[in-house]
């Protein structure tokens, strides 16, 4: 099947680029016309009818628990199962002896260079890397006594060093894997800065930064059911965003046709990108289940999640930032030491943050080198933001500290370099497209919302007047790459069927994890149609029912899958037309021609299935925002409080402002736990330090801040739909405003993330006792 | 394994018989003996509150609370609540104000704001007793706006 609509993009080197010129023009909604629909998902979930992965009631369905190492780094000597297969209700006790000649690895999101060479297999062979690593699966009749069999069997391991942290990694003589280096990848984008341009700039600032491990912690865990059918085929149910890649790796690994198996999410409750790899629990499972012939299920259980789950962030940054006198930016420099854990199965993430580096600013010299580093700890992988909250922090937080040396006021000095909305399409010395964009129109709403000229008052005030707790006002801008710039994932799958009823069916590769897809998808078909939307109804996530398709990350599901959508849709009309012969018209679900008038399901009676079908492409998007926080500190007990937050996103065409402020909300809220709370922390010998929810920390509604969200509307020029992704935006601009302005109020730029009342104390301290 | 005890629940006013052992927690039966399985379990520690249901009227987190020690006492979860074929009021609130989206932890907090608020709705003029009851669970989707406007909305703050 060809790909529909790229005759109007460029594809370079795989990527999929905007339009040079000509872009499709789309006209903006009225705000006030925003649809603001019920959600069409409640009723099953307000009422406890929903079902996830664990409600499904199987007959016959064995539940399986994984045996972890609790030791960072060593030998495997010795696996002893005999006595968990000797407990009472235990089926099977399975090591990776016992999964077959071929120990299945766990496929890596993208190939980069060096991944293959260090293999993670689903469980473990003769080596372990991070505490938590799946050694032995213990299958019984319930989850109590799979857990009884875990807990029988016996593991011998001789412990090596561990390596906690990217930067001592790369420097260790200690190998993860013999004979290979501990760096995996050694990425550069951009050229170089040439030494004169540090040297004739007036001003050079340098800021280094830690991004904390953070763990996505959807309120389920990961889930998993595998059910071997009858007919030999499988069917899986899983909690997951791109139901399609696991098939294909499920495929892939039982050397399957991947028609055999059927994937199909359940209600999925939450992902946040952790819920979009093919993991090693999958793997185990879904061999379990085909050798025994009966279901077998695996609810990771939340001390697992915390200890093994795939994690996000982690990196260590060092940023040089040069300015003329002016506080115009010169050069840029951004080097980055990524952790992905134990193996280099998400290595892919940390490019996007070299990728991104110039972040909405026209600095002519810009530079990344990003090394991806093993280490002894839990794996990395996508989770929200995915390597942008990481470039956007690294940036932001220098950009502010560039206005501090420059004496300048902050909003001031990212005016003056923003990327003005007539260089769009705009390629930055990173090689990398931005569609459109009107920063500054977003800088100067925020800046409005937040009253920021009161709170600079404010701050002169307190500053002269002393006694009162600091406060600080923080700024944050950013270009959030929505969508995706690889050719096979610059797409989505899409099909409408109208029964001769009149019913609408739509189906598209995506697949929701409480985004409303159910809801706005099926407005958006049945605006399109002009028929009543109770007409339609949305089909996503079952490989049997849609047979190809992306799925839904990276900000991608409104922009590329609601546009494949609409243009399904627009295609359906002019098949009708077509059908209904020569100067035919159509309005409101009614095709006339030849002064006899047809519902589109009375042409569906007519004939053949009345059927649109196809791939539709879209390139990557670039949403932005402009986020502000004011904050004071509490200088006794180092405790923030988030006075004022102002979020004010540009997600082009909003199909749904409400829907839409659902996801800034979530994110917005994320973010802030990336600000001030959470961290997994590992000790020196490379042990997490966070074993239940109140080690690792969420925000609860206790720590709202008062919120107010803007918005501004500039189009994605791409799709004739308009709309960019927002998924992410939230956690992305939050932790820079709230870091920016607590720096703001202590004057002490060496603060690292998160911001706990320990790390602000010792902020507090290094000020008075004047240490810089 | 050990040795299964026969116990009575009550839940939503039905009876159910059942034989569980000791060691088994409330929401584990109730999702598995009694096939009630609006109940979620979110972290099986008590912190998240997915799980909350109401024992003898009071909000309890059922992953806490063994199966036997509910016996004979009147248990209700979210599937108890709609009556006449009518949602409670709190749970069209919350729909109505986009309180959920995966709808994962919707079940604890309905619970929690029902036993609470259902006995005393005061709760909802209060914003510092309202912060402190809705406190006591976790949701990672909707950044907890929602929540509050459905509290609002449903026992008039």
């Amino acid at each position: 099947m060809g790909v529909r609509g790229m005759e109007k993009l460029r594809e370079v080197g795989g990527f999929v680029l905007p339009a040079d010129s000509a872009p499709v023009s789309v006209r903006v909604p009225d705000a006030a016309a925003s649809w603001r629909l019920g959600r069409r998902e409640d009723a099953r979930l307000i009422t406890g009818a929903g079902r996830y992965v664990g409600d499904l009631d199987v007959p016959g369905c064995l539940d399986a628990a994984f045996v972890r190492s609790r030791v960072p780094h060593g030998r495997l000597v010795a696996v002893d199962t005999s006595a968990a297969t000797a407990t009472d209700g235990v089926v099977a006790a399975w090591t990776a002896a016992d999964l077959g000649d071929e120990v299945p690895l766990v496929p890596v999101y993208l190939a980069t260079p060096g991944s293959a060479h260090r293999p993670c297999p689903a469980l473990a062979v003769d080596r372990v890397r991070y505490v938590g690593e799946p050694i032995a699966v213990v299958v019984g009749a319930d989850r109590y006594v799979a857990e009884d069999g875990a807990d029988a069997v016996r593991v011998d391991i001789d412990p090596l060093p561990a390596l906690v942290d990217p930067g001592e990694a790369a420097a260790s003589a200690v190998q993860l894997f013999d004979g290979l280096d501990n760096v995996v990848t050694d990425m550069e984008f951009g050229d170089p800065v040439p030494d004169e341009v540090w040297q004739r700039a007036a001003v050079v600032v340098e800021g280094v930064y830690r991004q904390p491990r953070l763990v996505p912690t959807p309120m389920e865990p990961r889930a998993l059911l595998a059910v071997p059918e009858e007919d030999g085929r499988l069917t899986v149910w899983v909690s997951h965003q791109a139901p399609h890649r696991l098939r294909d790796d499920l495929a892939a690994d039982l050397k399957w046709d991947p028609e055999r198996i059927r994937v199909r999410v359940a209600d999925s409750g939450g992902g946040f990108g952790s819920k979009s790899g093919t993991y090693a629990e999958y793997l185990v499972v879904v061999r379990l289940a085909l050798r025994l012939g009966r279901p077998v299920r695996w609810l990771e259980d939340r001390a697992e999640s915390l200890l093994a789950s795939p994690q996000g962030r982690g990196q260590n940054q060092r940023v040089r930032l040069a300015a003329d006198a002016d506080g115009r930016m010169l050069a840029l420099d951004l080097e980055v030491d990524a952790d992905v854990g134990g193996y280099p199965v998400g290595a892919f993430v940390p490019g996007e943050t070299g990728r991104a580096a110039a972040g909405v600013y026209r600095t002519p010299d810009v530079h990344a080198r990003v090394r991806t580093v093993v280490t002894t700890t839990a794996l990395t992988t996508p989770y929200r933001g995915a390597g942008r909250p990481e470039q956007v922090y690294a940036v932001e937080r220098t950009v502010d500290l560039l206005a501090r040396r420059l004496g300048m006021d902050p909003a001031e000095l990212r005016r003056r370099n923003l990327v003005p909305p007539e260089a769009f399409p705009y390629e930055s010395p990173t090689g990398r497209w931005f569609d459109s964009g009107r920063y500054e129109q977003a800088l100067d709403l925020a800046l409005e919302l937040a009253d920021y000229a009161h709170w600079r008052e404010e701050q002169r005030r307190r500053r002269e007047a002393g006694g009162a707790w600091p406060l600080g006002v923080g700024l944050c801008m950013f270009a959030e790459r929505s969508g995706l710039e690889q050719k096979e994932v610059a797409q989505e799958w899409a099909a409408i069927d109208v029964a001769p009823g009149g019913g609408v069916v739509a189906r598209v590769g995506t697949c929701a994890t409480g985004q409303s897809h159910e809801t706005v998808f099926a407005e958006l078909v049945a605006r399109t149609l002009g028929v009543p939307a109770r007409q339609v109804t949305l089909v996503e996530g079952d490989t049997a029912e849609v047979p190809q398709g992306v799925g839904t990350y990276g900000s991608r599901s409104t922009q590329v899958g609601g546009s494949a959508l609409h243009r399904a849709a627009l295609e359906l009309i002019e098949e009708a037309k077509r059908r209904a012969g020569p100067g035919a018209s159509y309005a409101n679900g009614v095709v006339t021609a030849g002064g006899r008038s047809r519902t589109l399901g009375e042409l569906a009676a007519a004939g053949e299935p009345l059927r649109v079908e196809g791939v539709y492409a879209a390139p990557a998007a670039y949403a932005f925002g402009a986020y502000v926080a004011v904050v004071e500190v509490d200088t006794e007990l180092g405790v923030v409080h988030v006075l004022r937050l102002v979020a004010v996103d540009d997600c082009g065409v909003r199909l749904d402002d409400e829907i839409v402020e659902d996801q800034v909300r979530g994110a917005v809220v994320q973010g802030l736990g990336q600000a001030l709370y959470e961290v997994m922390p590992y000790d020196d010998e490379g042990r997490p330090q966070a074993a239940d929810l109140l080690g690792y920390l969420l925000p609860t509604i206790g720590e709202l801040p008062p919120l107010t969200l803007g918005s501004t509307v500039t189009p994605n020029p791409n799709t004739a739909l308009g709309a960019k992704g927002t998924g992410e935006a939230g956690c992305i601009g939050t932790p820079p405003a709230v870091v920016n302005a607590v720096v703001d109020a202590l004057g002490e730029p060496g603060i690292q993330l998160p911001l706990t009342p320990e790390e602000c104390r010792r902020a507090v301290a290094g000020r008075e006792a004047g240490v810089r | 394994m050990s040795a299964g005890v026969p116990i009575r629940l009550t839940v939503n006013g039905t009876a159910y018989d059942v034989t569980v052992e000791p060691r088994r927690n409330l929401a584990d039966v109730l999702r598995g003996a009694c096939g009630l399985t609006g109940t979620k379990l979110g972290c099986e520690h008590g912190v998240c509150g997915s799980c909350t249901v109401l024992v003898d009227g009071e909000g309890v987190r059922s992953c806490l609370m063994l199966a036997v020690q509910a016996a004979g006492r009147d248990i209700r979860t979210v599937e108890g609540l709609a009556a006449d074929g009518r949602l409670h009021p709190f749970q069209e609130a919350m729909s109505a104000e986009h309180g959920l989206q995966c709808g994962f932890c919707t079940a604890g907090f309905v619970m929690l704001v029902v036993g609470a608020l259902d006995a005393d709705p005061s709760v909802a003029r209060d914003p510092e007793r309202l912060d402190a009851l809705l406190s006591s669970n976790l949701c990672r989707c909707t950044g907890y706006e929602g929540i509050r406007r459905a509290v609002l909305r449903a026992y008039g703050g």
